[in-house]
């Protein structure tokens, strides 16, 4: 079947419905793309890493507006595309034609949320249900998400997860050792990068999520030594001021989810590297998402209460 | 605006019920074990004779309960064992003592409270009329509440609700203390140390009938302890929770809570007990949900919360919990 992308992404950017048919022809073409990418893509500089999406497909508009866009910038996106907000088909999608049209202006890295079995508790699934009346859109998307990569390095400096670390990995190779096109698992290697979050911790310790580890600043120095890295940039943790360095600048968080779940009430952020490794800070807040007759879009049935009454 | 404020209790409800059905509540660190079962039992009682009485609420709830997140389910969770395991306190520190559940929805509480306490003299559940009795029709037309609760109702055409000798429901609005307190003075014992609690009232009621109330049940009862439990809108400067939860339920549901951003932080949200006078002492304790967690949720219990669903995101339960808040203000008149 043939693909107009251009046309997708129009309609995509206005919240519109895509048919199921032109879906699955874009899943199978990502799917095709991505099975080529290693494990740990390489990325040049200059580049945006953008942290969580979660389905707030106005703020990613937003954040295309405030990073200079796709046609200019080159991108890599953390993973927790999906999920908690009400476009997490289109925010998707979205990524996913950017990809096809400008392969190699955008790195997808698979989050906690890329998975069948989070997507089914956290609202995709729910999502792709209400807007088709049958689930063959989410399963197409969920085998788009076996491929997407685990990682990436910019400039053989920078590692970019969406989690952070594991005990079981030392070195890049063991990532890129690891057999990624498979449902994330429980535990083991490829969950942890998924899952775990940097905290004051001596060492390894459970994490209070209840998949992944905690892990501390010696953790992290023993990394960038041994893979010759000076950044750990990472996702996954809501930043209430957009990121949050740690450990002496050798690890960042960047949280591109302004005001998450449309009630936390904090800023994002993107972080852009130059040549020189500079890291530059961008801001942003949420926009309230409006028509095209300037009117405030309310997302109408909203699956979820939001508060305790 | 009434309505509205009365529909809040389905989402009471809904919480309470997706909690339960995820396996959090009820919480084996607070409860007998010969109190699981049952408490189990008499919420999915209310609620299938509630499918018989309203379709259209059934099948609401129903939704909500099929997609309930995490963070809704701890903090659910929460609220339910932290005020349970004070009422427990104070029905254990005490002799005889009654209950007053302000603005009760369908909260059923009572049940297992009068069963287990018979130091529990009285048990008032008040709410709006239409409230009150909707609650009546479910309790009545359930068999396990009109055993176990005794209900007698003598003469039920004229619209008499169910009660027994230990249980009143009582329909009226909170608003209007006058005839609050009338309904209290005759139906409770002003000697007797008396439990008044308000989950998700106070927040919806404006600032001057909701301090009012304050002052005259303390000044009604010689001794007595307050549980309340309420969001607060923050009072941290760059803090817009409040403000944005405002701006959300007002859009989504014309629902307002006029002292969310008065009562911003836990000072100013307790300082409406400081009933300054030499004739009666209080003694306020004030804690957010979030502190509650960190430190009376044992170990074992966190580990068995983390295993029912997974948690995605700490820091959004950290921002929620610090947003609730339950207060314990007790008081005591001279002799
Ligand atoms: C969110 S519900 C909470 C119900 C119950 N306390 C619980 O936590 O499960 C709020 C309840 O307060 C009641 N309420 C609010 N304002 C009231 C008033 N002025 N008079 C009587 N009831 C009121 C509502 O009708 C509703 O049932
Ligand atoms: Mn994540």
């Amino acid at each position: 079947m043939s693909l107009d992308i251009d046309a997708v992404i129009d309609l995509l950017k206005q919240g519109k419905h895509v048919k199921e048919e032109t879906v699955y022809t874009l899943c199978l073409r990502s799917q095709e793309l991505l099975m080529s990418e290693a494990n740990v893509t390489h990325v040049d500089t200059p580049v945006t890493i953008c942290g969580d999406i979660h389905g707030q497909l106005h703020d990613l508009l937003t954040l295309f507006e405030k990073s200079g866009g796709v046609e200019k910038t080159r991108y890599v996106f953390l993973g927790d595309f999906v999920d908690r907000g009400f476009y997490s088909l289109e925010s998707f999608l979205l990524l996913l034609c950017y990809k096809l049209r400008y392969p190699d202006r955008i790195t997808l890295i698979r989050g906690n949320h890329e998975t069948r079995q989070i997507t089914k508790v956290y609202g995709f699934y729910d999502e792709i249900m209400r807007k088709y009346g049958n689930c063959n859109v989410w399963r197409y998307c969920c085998e788009v998400f076996d491929y997407l990569s685990l990682g990436a390095i910019i400039n053989n400096s920078i590692f970019c997860v969406h989690g952070g670390l594991s005990p079981e990995i030392n070195t890049l190779d063991e990532i890129r050792a690891i057999d990624r096109k498979q449902e994330v698992p429980h535990e083991g290697a490829m969950c942890d990068l998924l899952w775990s979050d940097p905290e004051e911790v001596d060492t390894w310790s459970l994490s209070p999520r209840g998949a992944g580890f905690l892990f501390g600043k010696s953790e992290v120095d023993k990394f960038l030594s041994t893979n010759n890295v000076e950044l750990i940039a990472r996702a996954h943790q809501l930043v209430m001021e957009g990121y949050k360095e740690m450990f002496d600048g050798g690890l960042v968080t960047v949280w591109s989810a302004p005001n998450y779940c449309y009630r936390c009430g904090n800023v994002a952020a993107v972080l852009r590297i130059e040549d020189d490794l500079q890291r530059n800070y961008t801001i942003f807040e949420a926009v309230q998402p409006q028509d095209g007759g300037g009117n405030a879009i309310i997302p109408t049935k909203k699956p979820q209460m939001d508060y305790f009454l | 605006m009434d309505r509205i404020i009365q529909q809040t209790d389905y989402d009471a409800l809904s919480c309470k019920l997706a909690a339960i059905a995820k396996g959090y509540l009820p919480a084996p660190q607070f409860s007998d074990p010969n109190e699981i079962e049952s408490y189990k039992l008499i919420h999915s009682a209310y609620f299938n004779t509630l499918k018989t009485h309203s379709r259209r609420i059934y099948g609401k709830i129903n939704k909500s309960i099929s997609s309930s997140f995490p963070v809704m389910n701890i903090g659910t969770y929460l609220r339910t064992v932290a005020l349970d395991s004070q009422i427990e306190t104070f029905l254990q520190k005490n002799d005889k003592v009654q209950i007053i559940n302000l603005g009760c929805g369908s909260d059923l509480r009572m049940f297992q409270l009068l069963n287990k306490y018979d130091n529990l003299t009285k048990y008032l559940d008040l709410d709006f009329k239409d409230s009150i009795y909707f609650k009546n029709d479910i309790l009545w037309n359930t068999e396990l509440f009109r055993d176990t609760l005794h209900l007698e109702r003598s003469n039920e055409t004229d619209g008499e609700l169910a009660h027994s000798d230990r249980y009143k429901l009582i329909s009226c609005d909170l608003k209007d203390t006058t005839n609050t307190m009338t309904i209290l003075q005759s139906l409770t014992d002003s000697q007797i140390p008396t439990l008044v609690i308000t989950e998700c009232l106070l927040c919806y009621m404006p600032q001057l009938e909701s301090q009012t109330l304050i002052n005259s049940i303390i000044s009604f009862y010689r001794v007595g302890e307050w549980l309340s439990y309420d969001p607060i809108g923050g009072d941290q400067p760059n803090d817009r929770f409040g403000l944005i939860m405002q701006t959300n339920l007002r859009e989504s549901r014309n629902l307002e809570m006029p002292t969310l951003m008065t009562f911003n932080s836990k000072e100013s949200y307790a300082s409406r007990w400081n009933i300054i006078s030499n004739d009666i002492k209080t003694n306020i304790d004030i804690k957010d949900m979030w502190e509650i967690f960190n430190s009376d949720i044992e170990p074992t219990e966190k580990q068995r919360l983390k295993k029912l669903q997974f948690l995605d995101e700490f820091e959004e339960l950290k921002v929620m919990q610090t947003h609730y808040v339950l207060l314990n203000a007790q008081w005591e008149h001279a002799l």
